[in-house]
């Protein structure tokens, strides 16, 4: 019983960094519709500023955490500005190509400025490990669980309550439209974009506290899974990618636990295909009607 | 606009071929220049001096350059120096057959092999065909220098590493259950758990629990954790390399207590890997070379890498150093220089009866190819790796 508790808190331990990542994927698609396969590589960008900011600089860590949220909603917007708005008449494919060349620039760059070595996240905020019964706890994975319910929570009321956000939904919906109706369709994007990349930072932070070291190709593999969890809750649904990531984590954990580390990956992908099949749109994903 | 395409698909082709032709030339040019009595021993070596894996590429290369460097200083060999060309490599193995082939262009005299066994299999087959010496480094599959009577390795190799590690944890009661956490997706890794596996059945040593990861699953290993920590094990076999290794210690913290880790040759340079030094005390490693040896051979070299590069060198950079003087100790033996048609051939014939006085120990090769030296384990004390006695 013990081992299924620990295996349940380790899958929403990584379930939740997952979720975070995913949150951000989500929102840049489900308005901008298009993936941002660049996002994992912003968090990385993140976590070596804030390791710059600490380091090198020497300020005290939370100003690490305001100064990486800034460099990444400033870098969003810059790639948004530099790379996506050229291309917003360009087929989908263009756009997605250009994605995955800004995800290789901003790696290979990491790799020039920083080196291939390793890199020890500083400690932001020190949070005991907990102990029940045998079941231990790790405090970060907790606060990992608040922060990204309380991002869930914020975002979903920012997009159906506010003006900016009656905009975004407009412009997800019919960019010519909403162009029409006098909402700046290039404003409105590069908002997403900055609000996207600042939910990257936050996850660096995150991801830092937990996994503690980061390499230019640290956000390839968890983009990867989160863009994973995102279109398995259900792509451009804000509750669907917090779903989408803790089961992915938990699915991940329990497979490694209870079947074999080999095949953890296999399983999990194989849960998403399923979930695909049955249910295209993803566990919370509205079904799109294409007009003709 | 289909005009202006094919216009610049013509320019193109005309540029392409002029590129193949000049390469050619040049190739040509070069080749006799080289082995053309400069009396320069070109020594070639090919290894990750980019990427992730850039410290074990660095590190054979800063080895061998002080080598070359010392042997020059004293007037070389037979009249000849020596230089040192490196060829970066990522570590990828169709990258290193090009470098290899870059290397043969230049003149090659002797090849210093692969740092890594993926590319030292794909380089000494390609090799096979050339009639040329491979003193391979740290290359340690045990494929590596198969079916090629030209190569010789500096380190030992895989099977011998994992068997080495359990006969010195039975042999130093370090304990007797075993965990072993390997990643399943590389040789290096895989192919000690087998021989270690296979020496601890023979030992009677229990390993009570395997846990694995892949290169795309390293940053979490806490399903790992717990079930190392549920087997209830007195060590924690590693034979992973450093950076995998950092992330594991990392999360293992407070959580894995009162058990030793125990690491093979790919845990050499952690200390500058882990975010904090109290999580390697006590970490131990097999290998031949200990920096803090008191001999005057390591002193030396120790003193002048850390003088060059300001760095504390690992058994990578010894293997590099070592490589070298084994090519110096059968061009004396022989008294050849590339000059001799024979060259290559009397040097690998010389191969099998030098005896090498190395900073990894004292080498000699048997017609196995692999090099005979004592195996010997380092303890973590302070954040400095000294040899453990019992």
């Amino acid at each position: 019983m013990a081992k299924l508790i620990q295996t349940l808190i380790s899958g929403l331990s990584l379930g939740s960094i997952y979720a975070l990542i995913a949150l951000g994927y989500t929102m840049v698609y489900g308005i901008a519709k298009m993936l941002n396969f660049a996002h994992g590589d912003i968090i990385m960008v993140g976590a070596y500023a804030a390791i710059t900011v600490v380091a090198t600089v020497g300020l005290p860590p939370l100003v690490a955490v305001l100064v990486s949220i800034a460099v990444c909603a400033l870098l969003g917007v810059t790639i948004e500005f530099l790379a996506y708005k050229p291309l917003r008449q360009a087929p989908p494919l263009s756009v997605l190509i250009t994605a995955i060349g800004v995800s290789y620039l901003l790696q290979n760059l990491a790799l020039l400025i920083f080196g291939p070595e390793q890199k020890s996240f500083p400690t932001v905020v020190s949070l005991p490990t907990i102990e029940l019964g045998g079941v231990y706890i790790d405090g970060i994975t907790l606060a990992t669980l608040v922060v990204t319910a309380l991002i869930m929570i914020g975002l979903t009321l920012f997009i159906s309550k506010t003006r900016m956000g009656k905009a975004m939904r407009a412009v997800s919906e019919d960019k010519g439209a909403a162009e029409l109706m006098g909402i700046s369709v290039n404003h409105t994007i590069t908002i997403t974009f900055a609000i996207g990349s600042a939910l990257a930072a936050v996850a660096a932070i995150f991801y830092g506290a937990a996994y503690v070291y980061i390499r230019p190709t640290t956000g390839s593999m968890p983009g990867i899974k989160a863009f994973t969890a995102a279109v398995f809750g259900g792509i451009g649904s804000i509750p669907g990618a917090m779903l989408g990531g803790l089961l992915l984590g938990i699915i991940e954990q329990l497979s490694k636990t209870y079947i074999s580390t080999l095949w953890a990956d296999a399983v999990v992908f194989g849960v998403l295909v399923l979930v695909l099949v049955v249910k295209p749109t993803g566990l919370l994903g509205k079904k799109i009607s294409e007009k003709v | 606009m289909k005009k202006i395409i094919a216009l610049l698909l013509a320019v193109l082709m005309v540029m392409s071929l002029a590129a193949c032709g000049s390469k050619q030339e040049t190739a040509a040019n070069e080749t006799p220049a080289a082995s053309d009595g400069d009396n320069d021993v070109l020594l070639g070596l090919i290894g990750p001096m980019t990427g992730d894996y850039a410290n074990y590429g660095t590190s054979v290369r800063n080895g061998a350059q002080i080598a070359v460097d010392e042997i020059n200083a004293a007037g070389g060999v037979n009249g000849w120096t020596f230089t040192l060309s490196t060829q970066d490599s990522q570590g990828d193995p169709d990258s290193a057959v090009s470098a290899y082939n870059k290397l043969m262009d230049d003149g090659m005299d002797v090849s210093l092999g692969c740092v890594f066994s993926g590319e030292a299999t794909s380089v000494i087959t390609a090799a096979k065909a050339d009639d040329i010496l491979i003193v391979t480094p740290s290359s340690s599959a045990k494929a590596c220098i198969e079916g090629n009577e030209n190569a010789f390795r500096v380190c030992f190799n895989d099977p011998a590493q994992g068997t080495a590690s359990a006969d010195y944890i039975v042999d130093n009661n370090l304990g007797a259950k075993v965990a072993v956490f390997y990643q399943s997706d590389i040789d290096y890794s895989a192919g000690l758990y087998e021989t270690f596996k296979a020496e601890a059945d023979v030992k009677g040593l229990e390993i009570v629990s395997e846990q694995t990861f892949t290169a795309g699953s390293a940053t979490d290993f806490s399903t790992q954790i717990n079930a190392i920590r549920d087997s209830g094990c007195d060590v924690v076999f590693l034979p992973i390399y450093a950076a995998e290794a950092s992330v594991f210690l990392t999360q293992a913290q407070g959580k894995l207590d009162n058990v030793i880790y125990f690491g093979c040759d790919g845990l050499d340079g952690i200390q500058t890997k882990v975010s904090d030094l109290t999580m390697i005390e006590g970490l131990m490693m097999l290998t031949p070379f200990a920096a803090d040896a008191q001999d005057d051979a390591t002193k030396a070299f120790v003193a002048k890498y850390d003088e060059l590069y300001k760095a504390i060198p690992d058994q990578f950079a010894a293997d590099g150093y070592d490589a070298v003087y084994i090519v110096k100790a059968v061009m004396e033996a022989t008294g050849k220089t590339p000059a001799d048609a024979d060259f290559a051939a009397a040097l690998v014939e010389a191969m099998h009866s030098v005896t090498v006085e190395g900073l990894t120990g004292t080498m000699t090769w048997d017609e196995t190819r692999e090099p005979n030296k004592a195996a010997e384990a380092m303890v973590f004390q302070d954040g400095v790796a000294v040899l453990f006695a019992e």
